[in-house]
């Protein structure tokens, strides 16, 4: 199965966040980047599937030249070789051009399965895996828990509210978009390192040609304010007047 | 157990300033002088090259413009050089400016630099040159044939906190070296262990560490000019104890600002966060700091015993180098250099042992050679008694610190007499008398705003910290009632107080007794513990790869 796994690299959860001068991003000089935890599952999820079918894995990344920090670490876990759609605006760019960027870059390869993680930890639109299923022509299955593949297609479980599952079947090629906790994600090891030196990185400049449909206005932390409200009234006034507010403005009880 | 090899010629271990150092020479050397290419591999702890790199930071330059003479076109993130100095004695409101910058705190030519980005700098170098970097792999054993030094174990992944193995389990694997440079830091793990099977310190003085805790703060642009250096000496410290404190000014309103006390302190109750929370309520640095934010936090021991304290450097197959040898000249309270220094001559020594095909003590000897002909020694031999004076009081300290600019460190008895800092410090019932103190409550308590002061657990949030939760804690305390019975008393337990990242918490054990409980993934590996545990029960060892801090931009 030849299998295709979707990447990004994001800021570090332990970053501290700054907001950038027009206050349209965050400031990422000196913050370090790591591989997007969901697509950490996608990728495992990946080799696995290779593990049991055989084929090949390949994992593509769009963002900026420092993106090949996280395709240098999915091949030393493993992957065979990898694509890097180079550019500098993909990392905070909108799902659809994101998803029309990597569907440009992977449509000639002719993959059986495409893999996504869920969402981003950064932007978290948790879209840019079915858009790309759409522009690349395939059925798609979002928030995968378990992922059963023979010759006829795949069997999936998704994942829904309240700890309810359902399995569906869709045939090949397809699109999942893949859950954290799915797997148990597999060490780095030393023979992986030093294997991955040898490995393809192919670089290619983004050749979507798809218009943003969405513009950040403004990114700003979450504002805390305090206010003091006086209620006035005899008590018994006063206290029914503020259940009712604990009730129908505040809904901290029912 | 199966495990993995693998063989190289030189394994170093640790990719901080000397390691980097080292693997560069190498590869340098390499092409100076053809060859069969050797086999180099360096070994880092952090998830990435430069994440555990904790420094004020100030660099000297020369052992770079040695190392990499085009260090500017190269892109070296050194952009602050040194413009305005200022030494002061601080007491509790006011500050006296000494009337002279005293020598060794002269830093004209020097530059004020993150030691995160300058090494993640180095890193990209070193991996320019086809050395293989391992970053997110600790070294946990070191290898040896009978006491030959022959490679080391990395530390086994994907083991349960009850010690059981997970289904990711990974073997730690064997590399073999005909030479090990250890570039493990202050009290290195490898270099601790393998100090005291070789007896390397034999006839050497205890090593005398400090601990240094460090805020990094963006403050309105105008405030302070980048260049600017700021080192104070007295208020919040007692006379009794060494240390000071210091705030750099790089570009932006990007300001370092760190207070670093000798770990040979004797007052049982002293905490060195809380003194750092008193030291930036001063008028002096508060007026800095004000309406600025608090972007990192950090906390990390040093070596600062200096000449005396160095050990054996080299054995069988192994070399030490930088901070985990004690390169550090505690005067000029500088030691990047002397690590980088360091690691070149160690990665000279084994390049030619190499060639040679002798990688014995014998010929590794030369090592220590070269420290002798080199500005190592020129600059730590005469302050070799710096810290040690200090044993006796800041004032008799300063006043053997200036005599020794003039005699080139000469004192009666030599080396000045020198106890390890654990041993210094007090009981309680001494230090306080008949006196009945509660020792779960601060002795100078400090009101934190969490604008300018901050409690422990708000800053360790702020060092990036981050470990893997199900996994054993890699603070290792043999003889855990000891804590709740003798120590209590004697010195009120002392680890929750000197441990920067609240990782040690006497919590009630519900029947009216106190246990220890140990929040391991807090800890930010500075190894306090391990040096100033009076008891010297704690272990520190490396906790899965890829744990501890996050030092952006630190």
């Amino acid at each position: 199965m030849k299998i295709a796994v979707c990447i990004k690299q994001v800021v570090t959860r332990e970053w501290q966040l700054r907001v950038n001068e027009p206050k349209t991003w965050i400031r990422d000089q000196d913050a370090s980047f790591e591989l997007n935890e969901p697509d950490a599952y996608a990728l495992e999820e990946a080799l696995r599937q290779k593990e049991k079918h055989g084929g090949e894995v390949v994992v593509v990344s769009a963002g900026p030249a420092r993106a090949t920090q996280v395709l240098r670490e999915a091949l030393a876990r493993g992957a065979d070789r990898a694509i890097h759609v180079e550019s500098d605006t993909l990392a905070a760019a909108d799902a659809l051009v994101i998803a029309d960027a990597l569907a440009c870059a992977i449509r000639e390869e002719k993959f059986d399965l495409v893999l996504t993680g869920l969402q981003s930890d950064d932007q978290g639109f948790g879209q840019v895996g079915v858009v790309l299923a759409e522009k690349l022509g395939m059925p798609s299955a979002s928030i995968i828990m378990e992922v059963q593949a023979s010759e006829s297609g795949l069997r999936v479980k998704r994942e829904l509210e309240a700890g309810w599952f359902q399995w569906i079947s869709l045939p090949l090629p397809a699109l999942l978009t893949i859950q954290s906790g799915i797997n148990q994600l597999r060490y780095a090891t030393l023979k992986g390192i030093m294997a991955a030196k040898k490995k393809e990185i192919r670089k290619v400049t983004a050749s979507g040609s798809a218009a943003p449909a969405q513009k950040i206005l403004r990114v700003y932390f979450p504002e805390k304010g305090k206010k003091t409200q006086m209620i006035p009234g005899s008590a018994t006034e006063a206290a029914k007047a503020l259940v009712q507010k604990l009730r129908d403005e505040a809904r901290v009880i029912a | 157990m199966d495990r993995e090899t693998l063989e190289v010629d030189v394994l170093i271990v640790g990719g901080g300033p000397a390691g980097m150092s080292a693997a560069l020479r190498l590869a340098q050397l390499q092409k100076a002088q053809g060859g069969e290419p050797l086999a180099i591999a360096v070994l880092e702890k952090a998830r990435e090259a430069g994440a555990h790199m904790l420094s004020g930071a100030m660099l000297d330059p020369s052992a770079l413009r040695e190392l990499i003479p085009d260090f500017k076109e190269k892109g070296a993130p050194v952009a602050s050089e040194v413009h305005h100095e200022h030494v002061y004695f601080l007491t509790k409101n006011s500050k006296v400016p000494f009337p002279i910058t005293p020598p060794p705190l002269q830093n004209h030519g020097n530059y004020v630099i993150s030691l995160n980005r300058f090494v993640k700098w180095m890193s990209g170098l070193v991996e320019a040159e086809g050395i293989d970097l391992f970053a997110g792999f600790p070294a946990s054993e070191v290898l040896y044939d009978g006491d030959r030094v022959v490679g080391v174990r990395t530390r086994d992944q994907g083991i349960d906190k009850h010690g059981a193995k997970k289904s990711t389990f990974e073997a730690g694997v064997e590399i073999r070296a005909k030479v090990t440079i250890l570039c493990d830091g202050v009290r290195g793990n490898l270099t601790k262990a393998v100090v005291r099977r070789l007896a390397l310190d034999e006839g050497r003085q205890p090593q005398l560490y400090a601990i240094g805790l460090k805020e990094l703060w963006e403050v309105p642009k105008d405030r302070i000019k980048a260049g600017t250096v700021v080192h104070t000496l007295g208020y919040p410290l007692k006379r009794e104890e060494f240390g000071g404190g210091f705030l750099y000014a790089m570009p932006d309103g990007v300001v370092s600002v760190g207070f670093v006390t000798g770990l040979d302190y004797r007052d049982p109750m002293f905490d060195p966060h809380l003194t750092f929370q008193h030291f930036k309520q001063h008028p002096a640095i508060a007026a800095i700091l004000q309406g600025g934010q608090m972007v990192r936090y950090g906390a990390k021991a040093l070596p600062e015993g200096g000449w005396h304290t160095i050990p054996r450097v080299y054995a069988d197959g192994l070399l030490i180098a930088g901070d985990a040898g004690g390169f550090v000249n505690s005067m000029r309270l500088k030691g990047i250099h002397l690590a980088m220094r360091t690691g070149m001559l160690a990665a000279e020594t084994a390049y030619e042992a190499i060639r040679a095909r002798d990688t014995s003590a014998a010929r590794l000897w030369k090592y220590e050679e070269r420290i002798d002909a080199s500005e190592v020694r020129r600059e730590l031999y005469p302050v070799r008694n710096v810290h040690q004076s200090f044993g006796y009081g800041l004032v008799p300290g300063l006043m053997y610190s200036g005599l020794s600019l003039v005699t080139g460190g000469w004192w009666l008895k030599d080396p000045m007499p020198a106890h390890a800092g654990f041993d210094r410090m007090a009981e309680i019932a001494e230090y306080y008398g008949e006196h009945k103190l509660d020792v779960d409550a601060p002795v100078r308590p400090v009101k934190v705003d969490r604008q300018l002061t901050f409690d422990k657990l708000t800053n360790v949030h702020h060092s990036g910290t981050r470990h893997t939760e199900d996994q054993p804690s890699h603070l290792i305390v043999y003889d855990t009632n000891i804590c709740s019975t003798r120590c209590r008393v004697e010195y009120g337990n002392p680890c929750t107080r000197f441990c920067p990242a609240n990782v040690y918490e006497m919590v009630d054990a519900g029947d009216g007794t106190k246990r220890l409980q140990i929040n391991a993934s807090n800890c930010v590996h500075c190894k306090t513990c391990d040096i100033m545990d009076p008891y010297q029960v704690i272990d520190w060892v490396p906790p899965e790869g890829g744990g501890g801090p996050q030092y952006d931009g630190m």
